[in-house]
């Protein structure tokens, strides 16, 4: 069993709500956020096209954090789940710099100001803590949910098709774009995404084999993986990078040239 | 053919769209990790050349170079530091993938092996042992001697082999890094040697210089192999050789580890060789100027430290 996860670019609509979701579920510190949207422009000869891509530890199959720990605070489950123990982790930082997706975050003081700094922890966030203790001087990062699927499947309950064992991005998701999944069985559905639309996975020259897959329709590489004009991420996005002064200094800063396309 | 140009951005998360620095070992608290491994340096050059050489205060203060600075500062960087005993073995079975876990080893044995050094080549110097308790003196100030020699190589490499391993940054992820290291902190070990016999004056400072100038243009030279091969390769190791060359470290490239570093010594070394006068003030200039070379190379090397993008089209 390997647990994994499907990622749709061309359903994603960039609402946040899989980073409200993980946020919530794990009563994350102010300045922390496990799972992350990021975008990506591509210009066509003048016709801009946005995609987004939501990000979180790939629970990789080759963990170059877990091999990099000196402590084994990071370790790899049975079932492909990347964890840290937080009770051994020293905080030397050597997982957030070996992590190729940086994906790892430093808990340092500042970074957990409470909900409203200057205020005393609401009731929530108390309870939260005892919950999800986010110890500061240790290094976090998502994990999967693996305290619903753990829960869930000790219910009988399958993650990735039983609400209360899967994860709370993937549940939250209104665009079912995340799916959730074993992928040591070919009859899963992220089995079947992956087939079908030719998944990839991020910077697969790595070698660390993540257990998160993308399709889409762009860099998938096979024409299969080509979605509708109609339901490509930027389809109704082209509009946000030319009015967003903001993005537009970012784009200057960050144009970068890609090869011609047949 | 259609001109196709990609670019990527957000607002929250640039770190991972655009190739950045990483900060964890360099910024705020991460000066630490700088300054240690600086030290890390130092203490290995001299405890080295100082053992072959067989100076005992040399190789005292080397040793003390590793056990109150390097070894503290990394222990006050750590985000919790009263558990640093996890990360040595046997407490973790880590050093079997992890070169963190190795060189908390390394280190632990050569602190070892280097006080038995110490304290027997002290006990032999001093006359304070004869007979067979001299033989068995001898005997074990030999085994310590060697094993004190191979850990601090060690424990002065594995810093290079573990930012090496970080293929996201592509800058570091060379097999010439660890041999930067070396070779670099030996170089460190001959200044601080001849600042040693400056004050001692049981060295052969000549000696010393000769040996010095050959492996200051090695330095040189392992310098310009290094930010060849990374400008060769595509991408990110490049941008990180422009940024060294003529970026925003550039300062402290030009200035502090080929002008200080390498230039000023070098000039003073040949300099020194023609000299009928006293050359002490010229050489003291030349053991500063290294050592502020040292603590520029570090310090470059880490702010050199650029990731790649997590998105396949980027840089
Ligand atoms: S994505 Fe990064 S943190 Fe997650 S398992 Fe892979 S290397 Fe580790
Ligand atoms: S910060 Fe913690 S989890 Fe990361 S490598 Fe160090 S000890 Fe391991």
């Amino acid at each position: 069993m390997r647990w994994g996860m499907v990622i749709n670019l061309a359903k994603c609509m960039r609402c946040h709500a899989c980073v409200a979701a993980c946020r919530v579920e794990h009563f994350l510190p102010l300045h922390v956020t496990w799972a992350k949207l990021i975008a990506h422009e591509v210009d066509e000869g003048g016709v801009v096209d946005v995609s987004t891509y939501p990000v979180r530890c790939n629970h990789c199959a080759d963990p170059p954090c877990v091999h990099a720990c000196p402590t084994e605070a990071s370790y790899r489950r049975e079932d492909g789940i990347v964890m840290i123990d937080s009770d051994k982790c020293i905080g030397c930082r050597y997982c957030v710099i070996a992590c190729p997706y940086q994906n790892r975050t430093f808990l340092s003081k500042d970074k957990d100001p409470g909900y409203f700094p200057g205020y005393a922890k609401t009731g929530f966030e108390r309870k939260g803590r005892k919950l999800y203790p986010h110890q500061v001087g240790t290094t976090e990062k998502c994990n999967f949910c693996v305290e619903r699927i753990d829960a869930g499947m000790a219910k009988g309950r399958r993650p990735g098709i039983d609400r209360d064992a899967t994860p709370a991005c993937v549940n939250t998701c209104q665009a079912r774009a995340l799916t959730f999944g074993d992928l040591d069985d070919p009859e899963s559905e992220v089995s079947k995404l992956i087939r079908k639309y030719n998944g990839f996975q991020l910077r697969a020259e790595y070698g660390t084999d993540p257990s998160v897959y993308y399709i889409d329709y762009r860099i998938g590489g096979a024409p299969s993986n080509k979605a509708p004009e109609h339901a490509r991420t930027g389809y109704n996005m082209k509009h946000a990078s030319t009015v967003d002064r903001d993005a537009a200094r970012r784009l200057g800063r960050s144009t970068v040239k890609g090869e011609a396309k047949q | 053919m259609k001109a196709r140009t990609s670019r990527q951005w957000i607002v929250p998360h640039e770190w991972m769209v655009l190739p950045m620095r990483q900060v964890e070992w360099i910024e705020r608290k991460g000066r630490l990790v700088w300054l240690a491994e600086v030290f890390s340096a130092l203490g290995m050059g001299l405890y080295l050349v100082a053992l072959i050489a067989g100076n005992w205060w040399a190789t005292l203060i080397g040793w003390l170079l590793i056990v109150l600075f390097k070894m503290p500062l990394h222990l006050f960087y750590l985000g919790k530091p009263l558990r640093f005993w996890r990360a040595i073995p046997p407490f973790t079975k880590a050093w079997k993938t992890s070169w963190l876990a190795r060189g908390m080893f390394f280190s632990t044995v050569f602190i070892a092996a280097g006080f038995v050094q110490l304290l027997m080549s002290y006990i032999i110097i001093n006359g304070v042992a004869s007979g067979a308790a001299l033989d068995g003196v001898t005997f074990v100030n030999w085994i310590a001697s060697i094993l004190a020699g191979v850990f601090i190589v060690l424990t002065g490499m594995y810093a290079g082999f573990a930012m090496s391993y970080c293929k996201s940054v592509p800058f570091w992820n060379t097999d010439l890094l660890p041999l930067v290291f070396l070779l670099m902190g030996v170089a460190d070990g001959l200044a601080l040697l001849m600042g040693v016999g400056l004050v001692t004056h049981d060295v052969d400072i000549e000696r010393l210089e000769s040996i010095s100038r050959v492996l200051l243009i090695v330095n040189a030279l392992l310098i310009v192999v290094y930010l060849a091969h990374a400008w060769r390769r595509r991408s990110v190791a490049k941008l990180a050789a422009r940024d060294l060359l003529v970026g925003r470290t550039a300062l402290v490239f030009w200035i502090g580890i080929v002008a200080l570093g390498i230039v000023v010594p070098l000039a003073i070394s040949f300099a020194t060789v023609f000299m009928e006068s006293d050359i002490a003030r010229p050489l003291i200039v030349a053991i500063v100027c290294h050592t502020i070379g040292a603590f520029a190379l570090k310090y470059a090397l880490l702010k050199a430290g650029i990731y790649k993008s997590v998105l396949p089209e980027a840089l």
